[in-house]
């Protein structure tokens, strides 16, 4: 049956977006429609991977500004 | 629509809205030119559909109907090097 949750839960990822690419998927390898879950689990992974590149992008730009300045 | 017709445009999964709140919570003086914002914006459409292909071809190897949460998990941690946070606490190794 269908869980229904009470608590909001806020993706970082749009979710329509999302499952229309989980189906292209799992149609492209004859898979069936997973659980809710694995789209809460790739919105997950992505915003840490973002996070990960941002962090790393801001720290590379630090160190061009202070080249800058000397 | 249900149907996943491929002619269809894909629909970026990350708003710009998103990422700046992502952005701002990371530090609030990070500055993001519009076009290294595109550029991450299609960089995690890119991530999402390698995750999605990885974790089909763990689940076809495990030979089950559907992806699990393992799958992406285990996809993640060998790709990224990084550990999909949350959500079970299930064995990785099927």
């Amino acid at each position: 049956g269908t869980q229904i949750r009470s608590c909001k839960e806020e993706f970082f990822l749009n979710m329509n977006a999302l499952q229309h690419r989980i189906r292209l998927a799992v149609a492209k390898h004859g898979l069936d429609e997973p659980s809710n879950e694995v789209a809460a689990v790739i919105s997950h992974a992505a915003q840490e991977r973002v996070k990960n590149l941002v962090e790393k992008l801001a720290i590379i730009t630090e160190h061009r500004l202070e080249m800058v300045k000397s | 629509s249900n149907a996943a017709t491929p002619s269809e445009p894909l629909q970026q999964v990350l708003s710009k809205t998103r990422m700046s709140d992502l952005v701002r919570d990371i530090d609030p003086n990070i500055y993001m030119e519009d076009e290294v914002e595109e550029i991450l914006l299609s960089y995690v459409d890119d991530f999402v559909d390698r995750v999605l292909n990885g974790a089909s071809m763990i689940a076809k190897h495990r030979h089950v109907n559907n992806i699990e949460v393992k799958d992406v998990q285990q996809f993640i941690n060998r790709n990224f090097n990084m550990w999909a946070p949350g959500l079970g606490t299930d064995e990785l190794r099927p």
